[in-house]
């Protein structure tokens, strides 16, 4: 960077660090709502010099279509969250729309993305974790659309908690049913603090979710689904063949062993089912920052991708379970576990699977991705599809009109979205 | 992940108005980069090191901070380095160690989270699970602990190690 261009940034950086110290309510909670200019911005922009609150400079990010065929995408970049649409599958950007700004408070933990979820009326939620505390504590806040598709943006509120328990909240995920719910689950230290005030020391967090009715503006019913999970991991949601959500995360066993298991809500909305994914032993008292991905295809099978550093094994690896999530499949290992093999994330599209996930071989960061078209039972070799030489985003697929991409945001080739070839 | 953002931005400036490039420097926190750990292994040669990892969205890594703490004042003759390898504000990093009692001892933190790259300066088979602490010998073997450490395991290092 240029010595005046970095002295001009030190000192509006400074600026703003005064601000944010003289009036953290006006920096923490400013609202942005910009509309949607008719000027377009290339995603794909040079590396360096990622200061500012574009896609460009994003470090998380989620995508998402509408029933008009447009791909959103939300992101986290300089300490806000923001939204914007493309209308060519991600080559150009409409101007971004700011949901709500948070500097230093926004959750950067390693496994943290803003959550986006669009029904087929257009209607819009965005969940994301923001830190209220110098012990790292976390609210859930909820932004919500009453039509994302509306002339002057997409139409995003002032965000609000979603949980109104003073306990430490993060990693959301939230989904439409098919018939139009919503449903959130998150992680939740309630009962680790309630345990705490009772001199009972609890380790991680708790799974908690709720239901919303009127597409995000209220959510009624949080439950604790289970004690015991890993506080650090990102959770994976899916719909089963009932329309009951499946939620795959990280669970701690015994003293410390972080494994994955899987949580099935019955029709009432309640948990039904609990099972451990796989024994992998991994004991660790700390953060493996690294949740797993779940799929559902149409035969009723469920897939997970996991990492781990257990006893029994060490990589990533894949598990299907065709009985209803009584019993899964050996753990089948992924990629190269000589290089990292990590971050999965699985797309099922009928009873064809994707599964793509993160590796590094010490000089390049590479996205591979894997295909089956009998629900799991048989696999294509692994193929490269995208790689870095600079720090990147887990990756991420998307489904859309019958195809199927890769969400990925980089640092030297800037957002990049990639359809995968089913062969 | 890619955590580039306003708060490295400010950990940039930061440490461009503050941050001395003496690399014998300490009491402040430097940004650590893909070469920072060949810095310190250099700084250290020779010589016991006890590097601990931790970051700042990791609940355990926060609890143990301040045993670290505890150990430096019961052993301040320890050579010890503090790595945040979470992204997170130069102020923010200073915040944590001075509550956990760890004012004064040398202090990293990455500008944006450690990445492949520099994770792989530190140890090419971590995939950034925190915290973890590595028990550096003077003859450069390097032991190390993943999670929460059982401080009597460094007590009885550095006893055999001094």
């Amino acid at each position: 960077m240029h010595t005046r261009s970095r002295q001009f940034l030190q000192l509006a950086q400074r600026a703003g660090f005064i601000l944010s110290v003289m009036c953290p309510g006006l920096l923490a909670w400013a609202q942005a709502d910009l509309p949607s200019a008719p000027m377009h911005q290339h995603a794909r922009v040079d590396a360096g010099g990622c200061v500012g609150t574009e896609l460009k400079c994003a470090t998380a990010v989620t995508p998402a279509f509408d029933a008009h065929n447009n791909l959103w995408v939300a992101w986290v970049a300089g300490g806000a969250v923001s939204v914007a649409r493309s209308t060519d599958l991600g080559r150009t950007f409409t101007a971004a729309t700011i949901i709500g700004q948070y500097g230093e408070s926004i959750d950067f933990g390693a496994d943290a993305k803003p959550q986006l979820a669009i029904d087929a009326q257009g209607r819009a939620v965005m969940a994301y974790g923001v830190f209220k505390d110098k012990a790292y504590n976390a609210q859930i806040w909820i932004a919500t659309s009453a039509s994302i598709w509306e002339k002057d943006g997409p139409g995003f509120g002032v965000p609000r908690s979603l949980s109104s328990d003073p306990a430490s909240q993060r990693f959301p995920v939230l989904s439409f049913t098919s018939t139009g719910r919503l449903f959130a689950a998150w992680l939740d230290k309630r009962t680790v603090a309630r345990a705490s005030k009772q001199g009972r020391a609890q380790a991680g967090a708790a799974l908690a979710y709720a239901w919303s009715d009127d597409a995000g503006a209220t959510f009624s019913g949080e439950t604790i689904a289970e004690d015991n999970t890993c506080e650090c991991c990102r959770l994976a949601l899916a719909f089963d063949a009932l329309r009951q959500p499946v939620i795959v995360f990280r669970a701690i066993y015994a003293e410390h062993e972080r494994d994955p298991a899987v949580i099935l809500l019955n029709s009432e909305g309640k948990p039904a089912l609990l099972r451990r994914v796989a024994e992998d032993h991994w004991f660790i008292d700390g953060c493996p920052h690294h949740g797993p991905s779940v799929a559902v295809s149409a035969d009723g099978a469920l897939h997970a991708a996991w990492f781990t550093q257990g006893k029994a094994r060490q990589g990533l690896f894949y598990a299907r379970s065709e009985n209803h999530r009584q019993q899964f499949s050996d753990a089948v290992p992924i990629g190269n576990v000589a290089q990292q093999p990590g971050r999965p994330s699985l797309l099922a599209l009928g009873n064809h699977i994707w599964l793509a996930w993160k590796e590094f071989d010490g000089r390049h960061i590479s996205i591979k991705e894997q295909y089956s078209n009998d629900a799991g039972r048989h696999w294509t070799n692994e193929r490269i599809v995208a790689q870095t030489d600079h720090a990147a985003d887990h990756p991420v697929l998307i489904a859309h009109d019958g195809a199927v991409f890769l969400s990925w945001a980089t640092r030297d080739q800037g957002y990049r979205f990639i359809k995968l070839e089913a062969s | 992940m890619i955590r580039n953002s306003y708060a490295s931005w400010l950990f940039s400036a930061c440490a461009f108005v503050a941050q001395p490039a003496s690399s014998t420097d300490v009491g402040t926190v430097r940004p650590f980069d893909r070469d920072s750990f060949t810095q310190i292994r250099s700084a250290y040669a020779h010589k016991p090191l006890v590097v601990h990892i931790w970051g700042l969205t990791c609940g355990p890594c926060l609890v143990e901070l301040p045993k670290w703490g505890q150990m430096k004042k019961a052993h301040p003759d320890m050579n010890l380095v503090l790595i945040q390898a979470d992204e997170g504000s130069v102020d923010a990093v200073k915040v944590a160690v001075e509550h956990a009692g760890l004012k004064g001892v040398e202090s990293w933190s990455t500008r944006s989270e450690l990445d492949e790259f520099e994770r792989a300066s530190i140890d090419a088979s971590w995939v950034g699970d925190m915290p973890r602490t590595l028990l550096i010998s003077a003859d450069g073997v390097v032991t190390t602990i993943k999670g929460v450490v059982d401080q009597r395991v460094i007590t009885r290092w550095l006893a055999t190690h001094d």
